[in-house]
């Protein structure tokens, strides 16, 4: 099948954490028992845990560290184990029957867990076409001429709409800051329709 | 075939098969399209931070497209990088790189000390090295003469590495950060840039370190066949410089 498709035709791209997924509230959730394969004393371990589930950055100025690798572990477990969102999973079904191009869009290091993140969209029945990482989803969208994106991240809310990229946002997320052009949703029915109202 | 199409697939003949990464500015469907042409399929994309730079994992590459792929990768339009064979290789590398954001583009002191350090000890148990640069540091390769297997060049790996970083006392061993290929732990996971690379970043040619400094383009190209073509070190002399280091594993296993 051609991966070929004009602007204006029928794709999309779609996040996974904390717009899939409750990726967030499993982090926060999960009991996390220290154990000697983390390899960081148990001190340690319990205070980056802390660090870890409220989503503080690396403190030095290392690209690789013991906090990192720890926190890179933790959340390995979290993509396992987050719940699906069962609108979520309705909707992306909704959407290859549409016969839509459908490119699930991740921060994910997909080098490292691109099989685990295959698994579980397959374990939910979640289809898509292709899956990519990118730290910046509008670039993404703007280089692949990708119109509509679904996502959590405020970065995508608040720079889509000035780049000619139409979000949608699950408003559960805490500590967005409006205005934006972009749409919060309660349940993905409402992003179906508002995709099938602009044709 | 261009010859140094030739040369890169006899490096990496024991590779994994039928995968690699291709790393280009190019993006979209159509070049996807193209991309994926004789029955290549798409692992898995990224969209680095670095200047829209996409990189694409690919599997299902018959020997043909890889050689397309290469004979494009020799004319510069992208980087192929290849993923180490599962179970038994017939080059290692060490990756050498900067480990501080604040600095992460440029070659430091402490990579400059730590490179030159991992070559004299490399020389001393008559393995000859392949330096080439790789942007925010170095890439030590070494070519045998059979494949070993991966547990075993990952044994000779870590204490060589361990010994070239206790080397650089002046300076703090965090700020430098070695990775080790194949690395055991992981497995078709991680992949090199190909000899013949251009810089991600500047688009400059990835050159071949010598005893003076950077070679030129073309002198790196004549050292890369060099190394293919005459370097490749017997197994007894793979299992003597092993031997040699049988200390220093041991101080790292009961550690």
């Amino acid at each position: 099948m051609s991966a070929t498709r004009a602007r204006d035709a029928k794709v999309i791209a779609v996040d996974i954490d904390d717009t899939l997924n409750d990726f967030t509230a499993t982090l926060r959730r999960t009991p996390f028992p220290y154990h000697a394969r983390y390899r960081v004393p148990e001190a340690r371990f319990h205070e980056y845990l802390v660090g870890i589930r409220d989503g503080a950055p690396e403190p030095s100025d290392l690209l690789s560290s013991e906090y990192l690798s720890l926190r890179f572990k933790i959340h390995e477990q979290c993509y396992r184990h987050a719940v699906a969102r069962g609108d979520g999973i309705e909707f992306m079904q909704w959407l290859k029957s549409d016969d839509w191009r459908i490119v699930v869009c991740t921060r994910r290091d997909l080098r490292r867990v691109g099989d685990c993140t295959k698994e579980w969209l397959s374990a939910h029945r979640i289809p898509f076409d292709y899956l990519f990482s990118a730290t910046n989803k509008i670039a993404f969208c703007r280089a692949w001429d990708i119109a509509l994106l679904v996502d959590d991240e405020a970065n995508s809310i608040e720079f889509g709409p000035k780049y000619g990229v139409r979000v949608f946002y699950p408003t559960l997320r805490q500590g967005i800051a409006p205005p934006s052009d972009a749409r919060g949703f309660d349940a993905f029915d409402e992003v179906k329709r508002w995709i099938q109202e602009s044709g | 075939m261009d010859p140094r199409v030739g040369l890169i697939r006899d490096f990496s003949r024991t590779f994994a098969e039928g995968t690699a990464k291709v790393e280009t500015k190019d993006c979209g469907f159509p070049f996807l399209d193209r991309l994926l042409r004789g029955g290549v399929e798409l692992e898995y994309g990224e969209l680095t931070p670095l200047r829209l730079l996409h990189r694409y994992k690919l599997v299902h590459v018959s020997e043909a497209r890889m050689i397309e792929l290469l004979a494009a990768h020799v004319d510069k339009e992208w980087n192929v990088c290849r993923y180490f064979g599962p179970t038994a290789n017939d080059v290692f590398c060490f990756n050498v790189d900067n480990n501080r954001k604040a600095t992460s583009a440029a070659v430091v002191a402490e990579v400059e000390v730590t490179v030159r350090a991992l070559e004299g000890y490399l020389r001393e148990v008559e393995c000859e090295p392949l330096v080439v640069a790789s942007g925010r540091g170095y890439h030590v390769w070494c070519r045998l003469g059979a494949p070993v297997e991966n547990a075993r060049l990952y044994e000779f790996l870590l204490p060589m590495a361990a010994r070239a970083l206790a080397t650089v006392t002046a300076f703090d061993h965090t700020h430098i950060k070695i990775n080790l290929y194949p690395d055991v732990r992981l497995r078709n996971v991680v992949s090199l840039r190909l000899f013949g690379s251009l810089h991600a970043k500047t688009g400059v040619f990835s050159r071949v370190l010598g005893p003076d400094g950077l070679l030129d383009e073309a002198a790196s190209w004549d050292r890369f066949a060099d190394f293919v073509e005459k370097r490749a070190i017997s197994t007894a002399t793979f299992d003597a410089a092993y031997g040699s280091l049988a200390s220093l594993r041991l101080l790292i296993e009961r550690r």
